[in-house]
């Protein structure tokens, strides 16, 4: 089965007032594959919800793509006709859990009515009862409360709101789910409960694959299939979770694992390290390898010739160290 | 309770203002030649006609008995033409005029508010700033230079009155011709002021409604900027609402000096001549009509608000 969704040499950059430019997304080559969670990692800032944003085309002014192209059910999505790309793609093929989903339903609306709004929208000929229908029909499936269709958002708990986003995001059976930070705003046990509603819509098959963006790479280690680690717009390291989280190869990669918390036993005793330095400017990112200002085993190619990918197997890295 | 507060305070607020006004009263007799003796009792007669000869805390409690029985009184400058008369005649041509500009400044500055926060770019530069420049003209300024370019420069429209002189009210074809001829003025002169207000707010409620999370997550879905605008406008219009009750509210003084600069008969006139013949029940005939509309105006926007947003429902509900 052919990728999902595929980007390629991916760049785009927020454009500020006197011509200053934010690389937030610069050069970002990343398939997601069927049947697969993807998580994409990195620090605040590093540009992994830019890339979420033009991959599920709700990049607006001023972030604007330079250069590459994304490719999805056969369409060069960056220049699909924004209007056949809100009809054919948009909620359709490729979904989104937005971050803050606290407040991405209209306050003043009843969430029944959003649910007709977006399901006529796609399919015009569908009668506001069949709409309806279809929505408790897939709150039943996935065992969410009915009452939910006749609230209004402020009558329902922040998990409850994440989770009836996600229901409604998922509607039309889209293959891809653009989920991002789709738990940080939310309390343990409601994480767990957005993260299993996630599972099911994927063992149901009512979604084909999920790109899961996140700062949390525990929740990963849960949830993803492959991880792909992201710093100051670029991506160091793509490979299977076992890969990224048991054996990093990149130095970023490791610095990272080293930060976080695990609840096993070998870690208990272990020092946690956070990473020296802070990320780079992305107005003006440092030349060659851009993790080099803070890495600690960097060679004198790494300040002068950006890393060239190598890829063994499903993993890909971008270090010198590796050539 | 605030209706007793400004109650009194519509009693009490005339009676500071300098001058005996049964003296002017009298003295504009005095021209006629009549003895003085005579003048000292046609004095005392209306000091107590009027009940100005009691102590000021006699007058309260009997101005609050009448008022019970609907009764306010007989005005001073036109005795013996009683305040609920003048204030029934007066009340048709305020509202006349003020309802319709009222909701037609509201309605159109409402949509362009909205049409110059959703399109942007050069539309929304010149609307708004057009916008920003007629709301900023005081109100009366306006309704001079209007009076001036339409009315006696090039005399296309009548200098003032809400009809032509000689002629009577009456329901009749010539007569609503004449009036509307006299109405245009004081009207645009009002909607235009009231269109950029409302615009300019309409804009920023529009502005902020179209960077909320639910607006980026419906366009995210695929819906259509129809639907989308939709929402926005729906809740934009919300704070918009309370600034229509408060207009409807102040409708009757508001228009004062629109009405005083084109001599229009309506409450706003029929007050600023009160006040400057320190005519103490007229005056606080017109505040009281104030005072009840801007009491009904509040009280009938909280109730449709807990129609029209489901949040207040809420808290109103005690669910919050």
């Amino acid at each position: 089965m052919k990728n999902l969704l595929e980007a390629q040499n991916l760049k785009a950059y927020y454009r500020l007032v006197d011509g200053i430019q934010i690389r937030a997304v610069d050069g970002v080559t990343l398939e997601l594959r069927p049947n697969e969670v993807l998580g994409i990692a990195g620090e605040s800032g590093c540009g992994k919800s830019t890339l979420a944003a033009v991959i599920s085309l709700t990049h607006n002014p001023p972030l604007h793509v330079i250069d590459g192209e994304v490719t999805a059910n056969g369409f060069d999505l960056l220049r699909l006709p924004k209007e056949q790309a809100r009809r054919e793609i948009k909620g359709k093929y490729i979904s989104v859990v937005p971050q803050g989903a606290m407040n991405a339903l209209n306050p003043t609306q009843r969430v029944r009515n959003f649910a007709i709004d977006m399901l006529q929208e796609h399919q015009p000929d569908m009668t506001k009862q069949d709409a309806v229908d279809l929505a408790r029909a897939r709150l039943q499936e996935l065992s969410l409360p009915e009452r939910v269709l006749t609230s209004y958002p402020h009558e329902l708990s922040g998990g409850m709101k994440q989770r009836t986003v996600i229901v409604l995001s998922t509607l039309l059976n889209p293959k891809v789910l653009i989920a991002d930070e789709p738990t940080s705003a939310l309390d343990v046990s409601s994480q767990r409960a957005v993260i299993r509603l996630l599972m099911t819509l994927l063992d149901e098959q009512i979604i084909t694959s999920i790109a899961f963006i996140t700062h949390e790479l525990p929740l990963l280690r849960q949830v993803a299939d492959r991880i792909a680690v992201m710093y100051a717009g670029k991506l160091v390291e793509v490979g299977t979770m076992e890969e990224i989280i048991f054996q990093p190869q990149h130095p970023y990669t490791k610095a990272l694992m080293g930060s976080m918390l695990v609840p096993e036993r070998h870690v208990r005793e272990q020092r946690i390290e956070g990473i020296p330095g802070v990320p780079p400017d992305l107005k003006n990112p440092p030349a060659g390898c851009r993790f080099h200002p803070r890495c600690t085993q960097r060679i004198e190619w790494c300040t002068q010739e950006e890393p060239p990918p190598k890829t063994v197997g499903d993993r890909t890295t971008w270090c010198w160290l590796m050539h | 309770m605030a209706f007793f507060l400004a109650v009194s305070l519509n009693f009490f607020l005339p009676r500071l203002i300098p001058g005996n006004p049964v003296k002017v009263l009298v003295s504009q007799m005095a021209t006629g030649g009549v003895q003085s003796d005579a003048l000292a009792r046609i004095y005392d007669n209306y000091m107590r006609e009027f009940g100005l000869d009691q102590p000021l805390h006699i007058q309260f409690l009997r101005y609050f008995a009448n008022l019970f029985r609907g009764d306010l009184g007989t005005s001073f400058m036109l005795y013996p033409g009683k305040v609920s008369n003048l204030i029934r005649e007066a009340l048709p041509w305020t509202v006349a005029l003020q309802v319709p500009t009222i909701l037609v400044g509201w309605i159109i500055g409402n949509v362009l508010g909205a049409a110059c926060a959703y399109k942007g770019g050069k539309f929304d530069a010149i609307a708004f700033t057009s916008a920003l420049a007629v709301s900023n003209i005081p109100y009366y300024c306006l309704a001079i230079i209007l009076l001036y370019a339409l009315a006696v420069s090039n005399p296309i429209f009548p200098v003032g009155g809400g009809y032509s002189f000689g002629s009577y009210p009456e329901l009749s074809l010539s007569f609503l011709l004449d009036a509307l001829h006299h109405y245009t003025l004081p009207f645009l002169s009002l909607t235009v002021v009231a269109i950029g207000g409302q615009a300019i707010g309409m804009r920023e409620m529009a502005l902020y409604e179209l960077t909320t999370d639910y607006v980026h997550y419906s366009k995210a879905l695929g819906l259509s900027d129809k639907k989308v605008i939709r929402y926005v406008f729906r809740n934009a219009m919300l704070p918009q609402i309370t600034g229509l009750a408060i207009s409807f509210g102040t409708m009757m003084g508001g228009a004062l000096v629109t009405e005083t600069v084109f001599s229009y008969p309506g409450i706003g006139s029929l007050l600023f001549t009160a006040i400057r013949q320190t005519d103490y029940p007229l005056i606080q005939g017109c505040t009281l009509i104030i005072t009840v509309a801007v009491l009904l105006a509040n009280f009938l926007v909280d109730i449709a608000y807990g129609f029209i947003d489901p949040r207040i429902r809420a808290a109103q509900l005690g669910e919050r």
